[in-house]
C-alpha cells in the first residue's frame, strides 16, 4: 500500500514495471518532531521521501544562523546523493513530525542502473531540471512543442554560393534556373574586410529586389559583378539554435532570410517563408502587424495581442529565455514604431530613446511600466520638447505601457539631455555615490537605444564606461545593494502563514540581476541583458562557464515562476504577482526553486567577498 | 471475560499442536517485530460474514514494512452481496481467481507466524479468522494482540479524562496525523493502523493539541 504520486520527475521518468518494483520496495517510517533522520558523515542507506511533514537540510559545519541549507515538504525527495556518495555531506532533521518513504539503497542503485533517464535526474544540474519543467508545461500539446522547439538545421536550404566575379545577367540566371530568391556570394581575394572578425566575413548576399533595384533604378549593367550590388551585412544563426530564435533574429533586424552556420562553415539559409511554412504561430503574426502598422491605431491592435502571444508561446513549452527574448524585440520594435508615429523630423531622427529598467534588459515576463529616456542630439533645436515628450509617454500609455510611478520617463527633464548634460550627471552620481544616485546609475547602466540615433547610444555607453573604469570604491557602493534582501532559504516552506509566500523579485531576480550588472560595471561591458552580460563576463574570464551558465538558469526558473504566478497581467498591486507560496508548487519545481536559490546565495557569498562588502 | 476464554483455547490448543505441523506460532515471540492485520468481510456480524481479503504489514521498530506484506484476495464468498460490496468496493468479478479459504488461511499463518498481531477493532477480525481456522485446522490464533482501537480510548482517558470517546478509525487517524492510505482495502487499513499504533507508542495523544 504505497500512495506514491508517480507522475512526476523522477519517478515519471520510471517505466511501469520498475514503478512496480519501486512501490513494491518502499517502507513506511515516523520521525517525530527534532530527530535527525540522516546525520552528516552518517552512511546513505535509504533514499528518502517525504508523504507528509516537513524536513530541514543543515551544514553542521556554518554558524548556525547560515546553516540552513535546505527545506523538504510533501513529495520532495531527499538522500539520494547521499546513497551515491556513499555518506551524507549534510544533517536532515525532521522539522514537524514527518511520514517519509524509505527507498533502500540497493533499490535506487538498481532503479538508477537500469533507467538511465532516472539516474541522470540526480546527476543532472539545474539546467536539465528546467528542462523537464518546460517540457511539463507542454504536455497538454506535445505535438505542438515540438513544433516549436524545432531547430535551425531542421528547416535550413541548401546555400547557392557564386564568385562575386559572377555577372549580374549570369546570377538572375541561376535564381531562375534554382527556383532561388537569394544567392550568397562569396568574396574573391582582396575583397574581404580585413577589419571583419565575425564568421562568414567572406560571405555576402544578394537577392533578387537587390538586383531588380540595381538594374531597374539604377540602370546598372547586366554585366556587372555582383560584388557591386551584393550586401556584406549577413544576420546569422547556428545550425543546432531553435527556429525560433532565427525568427528573433529576423524581426530583430527586419531581414527576411538569415545563414545557417555550423562550426564557422556556411551549411544552408533559412528564409522567412519556410519558417512561416515551419509555424504559423500568432508570434510572427504580431511582428508582422507591428511592422505593418501605419497609424497609432494599428500599432495598439497589435500592441493588445502581445500578452496573449507571450501566454501561447510559453503554454507550448517554450523556454523562458526564448519567450523573453521575442517579448524584448517585440516591446522594441513597437516603441520603435510609435516614436516614429508620434514624433516629428527632423528631431525623430536626430535624438535617441532609450529604454531602461527590464525592458532595457529585455527581461520581461510581462508588461510593466513604461521607463525611459532620452538623449538629445548636440544643437538640436527642439521648441516643444516638454510636451512633446508628454505626449510620446501618454502615447506609449495608451499603447499598454502604464506611466512610471518613480518618474522615470522622457516627460521628467531629468531624464533627458544632451550627452555633455548626461556625462554631467554621470559624473556627479559617481562623485557622491549615495542611495538614490547609485539607483539612478544602475537604472542607466541597463539603457538600450531603440529610436532615433543609435551612435549616441553608444557614447552614452562610453561616457559610462570611462567614467566609472577602475574605480573600486564606487563598485563597492555599488554591489552592496546585492545584500540588501535576505535571500529566503529560512522561510522556505516553514512561515507561520504560507500564504505570504516568499518574494522571488527580492530574494532571486534582483541579486542576480544587480550582481552581474556589478560585474558588468567593473569590467567596462555594453551588454545590457543579464544572459549576454554573464556570456561577455565569461569570455572576460571574470565568471566561470559553469557559474554563468547556474545563474542564468537560476533566473529563469525565477522568471517563470513569477510569470506562473502572474500570468502576464501587469500587477498593479505592487508585490502581490513576485510572491510565490511553495506549498502550491509541484516538488519537481520546489526542487529547482531551492537550487536557484542555492545559487543565488554562493554568488551572494562571492560578490561580498570580491568587493568587500562584509565590512560594511 | 473474553480474554480469559481466550487464554483457556491456547493452552488446549498448545498442548493438542504440540507435535502438529503448526507447533512453532506457540511458541513465545522475543523478536522486535508485529504485524498489522486487517480482513474485509461480506457483512458486521462475524459468526456470519464471510472472508473477502486479508492483508497483513510488518512493523519493526519505528517503521512499517509495506516491503514486507501480505494481500490476500480470495474466491467469491456464497454470502457476497450489495450490501458489503458497497463498503470494500470488491465485485464478484474481482474475486474471480481468488484463493480458496484453506491456502489464504495457510499462507497468513506463514506469514504472522508467532509475531504479536495489531489491528482496529481486532477482536472482530479474530472471530471470523478463528471460526475458519477452527473448522479447518483445529486450533485459534494463539498470538499476542493489541487492539489499536482500546489503546487510544486508553491513552486518551489517561490525558483527558473528561472526554468519553467511542472512537472512529477516521477520526483517529486524523487526530493522529495519520494520512488514511486506502480505506476500506484489507491492506490499506492495515497500513494505516500500523502507523496509528506507532503514533500512539510515541506519545502522539502526549503533545499538546
Amino acid at each position: 500500500m504505497v500512495d506514491l504520486d508517480m507522475s512526476e520527475p523522477p519517478f515519471s521518468l520510471l517505466n511501469d514495471s520498475a514503478r512496480e518494483h519501486l512501490r513494491a520496495g518502499l517502507d513506511l517510517a515516523y520521525f517525530a518532531r527534532d530527530t535527525i533522520i540522516l546525520d552528516a558523515g552518517q552512511p546513505g542507506e535509504f533514499v528518502f521521501v517525504i508523504h507528509k511533514g516537513e524536513v530541514a537540510e543543515l551544514d553542521i559545519n556554518e554558524a548556525p544562523e547560515r546553516s540552513r541549507i535546505g527545506h523538504y515538504t510533501d513529495g520532495d525527495l531527499f538522500g539520494a546523493i547521499s546513497v551515491l556518495n556513499g555518506t551524507s555531506r549534510y544533517r536532515f532533521i525532521a522539522e514537524q513530525e514527518s511520514l517519509c518513504y524509505l527507498m533502500p539503497g540497493q533499490l535506487f542503485l538498481s532503479l538508477c542502473d537500469s533507467e538511465p533517464a532516472f539516474a541522470e535526474y540526480f546527476r543532472n544540474r539545474i539546467a536539465e531540471k528546467t528542462r523537464l519543467m518546460s517540457q511539463r508545461r507542454s504536455q497538454e500539446d506535445v505535438s505542438l512543442a515540438d513544433f516549436m522547439v524545432a531547430r535551425v538545421s531542421e528547416c535550413q536550404r541548401e546555400p547557392l554560393v557564386v564568385a562575386s566575379t559572377t555577372s549580374i545577367g549570369e546570377a538572375v540566371r541561376i535564381l531562375r534556373d534554382r527556383q532561388a530568391d537569394s544567392l550568397l556570394v562569396e568574396w574573391q581575394e582582396g575583397l574581404v574586410e580585413e577589419d571583419s572578425s565575425r564568421p562568414g566575413k567572406g560571405y555576402g548576399m544578394v537577392t533578387r529586389t537587390d538586383m531588380l533595384e540595381s538594374l531597374v533604378l539604377e540602370g546598372a549593367d547586366p554585366e556587372l559583378a555582383l560584388s557591386a550590388v551584393a550586401s556584406r551585412d549577413l544576420v546569422g544563426v547556428e545550425a543546432q539554435q531553435y527556429l525560433f530564435e532565427a525568427l528573433i533574429e529576423m524581426t530583430r533586424h527586419k531581414v527576411a532570410r538569415v545563414v545557417v552556420w555550423s562550426g564557422g562553415q556556411l551549411v544552408g539559409i533559412v528564409e522567412l517563408t519556410d519558417v512561416l511554412s515551419f509555424f504559423s504561430s500568432r508570434s510572427y503574426v504580431v511582428s508582422l502587424q507591428v511592422e505593418q502598422a501605419s497609424d497609432l491605431d494599428d500599432l495598439r491592435a497589435a500592441s493588445q495581442r502581445v500578452p496573449e502571444m507571450l501566454d501561447s508561446l510559453m503554454a507550448r513549452g517554450v523556454r523562458m529565455r526564448f519567450a523573453m527574448s521575442m517579448l524584448a524585440a517585440l516591446n522594441g520594435r513597437i516603441i520603435h514604431k510609435a516614436w516614429g508615429l508620434s514624433m516629428a523630423e527632423p528631431q525623430r531622427s536626430a535624438c535617441c530613446l532609450l529604454l531602461l529598467g527590464s525592458e532595457g534588459r529585455g527581461e520581461q515576463v510581462s508588461r510593466t511600466d513604461q521607463d525611459n529616456a532620452l538623449i538629445l542630439a548636440d544643437g538640436c533645436d527642439w521648441p516643444n520638447l516638454a510636451d512633446d515628450a508628454t505626449h510620446f509617454t501618454n502615447v506609449l500609455a495608451e499603447l499598454g505601457y502604464p506611466h512610471c510611478s518613480g518618474h522615470i520617463m522622457i516627460s521628467n527633464p531629468q531624464w533627458v539631455g544632451t550627452l555633455t548634460q548626461w556625462q554631467k550627471r554621470v559624473r556627479s552620481w559617481v562623485a557622491e555615490p549615495g542611495p538614490d544616485n547609485l539607483m539612478q546609475l544602475s537604472i542607466l547602466m541597463d539603457a538600450c537605444s531603440v529610436a532615433g540615433d543609435l551612435t549616441l547610444g553608444d557614447r552614452l555607453r562610453d561616457i559610462l564606461i570611462t567614467e566609472t573604469r577602475g574605480n573600486e570604491v564606487l563598485l563597492s557602493h555599488f554591489a552592496r545593494a546585492v545584500l540588501q534582501f535576505s535571500t529566503p532559504l529560512t522561510l522556505f516552506g516553514s512561515l507561520k502563514r504560507p500564504e505570504h509566500g516568499i518574494d522571488l523579485k527580492k530574494g532571486g531576480i534582483f541579486p542576480i540581476v544587480h550582481g552581474v550588472r556589478s560585474l558588468a560595471l567593473e569590467r567596462g561591458i555594453r551588454a545590457t541583458s543579464t544572459l549576454e552580460r554573464l556570456e561577455a563576463l565569461v569570455i572576460d574570464g571574470r565568471v566561470e562557464r559553469r557559474d554563468a551558465d547556474d545563474l542564468g538558469e537560476a533566473l529563469q526558473v525565477f522568471s517563470e515562476l513569477r510569470w506562473r504566478t502572474g500570468g502576464s497581467v501587469p500587477d498593479i498591486n505592487e508585490g502581490g504577482a513576485n510572491r510565490i507560496v511553495v506549498q502550491s508548487l509541484s516538488s519537481l519545481e520546489r526542487d529547482l526553486l531551492r537550487e536557484a536559490l542555492h545559487i543565488v546565495r554562493e554568488f551572494k557569498g562571492r560578490l561580498s567577498h570580491r568587493y568587500h562588502l562584509e565590512y560594511a | 471475560m473474553n480474554t480469559m476464554l481466550r487464554a483457556l483455547r491456547r493452552v488446549a490448543d498448545r498442548r493438542r499442536q504440540a507435535q502438529g505441523d503448526y507447533g512453532w506460532l506457540f511458541n513465545p515471540y522475543t523478536g522486535n517485530e508485529m504485524v498489522s492485520l486487517d480482513c474485509e468481510t461480506t457483512g458486521l456480524d462475524p459468526k456470519t460474514a464471510e472472508l473477502v481479503s486479508i492483508a497483513a504489514v510488518c512493523i519493526r521498530d519505528d517503521r512499517v514494512l509495506t516491503s514486507e506484506s501480505l494481500d490476500l484476495r480470495l474466491a467469491r464468498p456464497g454470502s457476497l452481496d450489495g450490501q458489503s460490496i458497497c463498503v470494500h468496493r470488491l465485485r464478484g468479478i474481482d474475486l474471480d481467481g481468488g484463493l480458496d479459504v484453506e491456502e489464504a488461511l495457510t499462507r497468513l499463518l506463514d506469514f504472522i507466524g508467532n509475531r504479536p498481531l495489531v489491528g482496529w477493532c481486532i477482536g472482530y477480525d479474530l472471530t471470523i479468522l478463528d471460526r475458519y481456522l477452527k473448522e479447518l485446522l483445529g486450533f485459534a490464533l494463539p498470538n499476542a494482540t493489541i487492539d489499536v482501537a482500546q489503546e487510544y480510548r486508553r491513552q486518551l482517558r489517561r490525558s483527558h479524562p473528561e472526554v468519553v470517546v467511542s472512537p472512529e478509525f477516521e477520526r483517529v487517524a486524523e487526530r493522529l496525523g495519520v494520512p488514511i492510505m486506502g480505506r476500506h482495502t484489507a491492506l490499506g487499513d492495515a497500513v494505516t493502523t500500523a502507523l496509528m499504533h506507532l503514533r500512539l507508542q510515541n506519545g502522539a495523544l502526549q503533545e499538546p493539541g
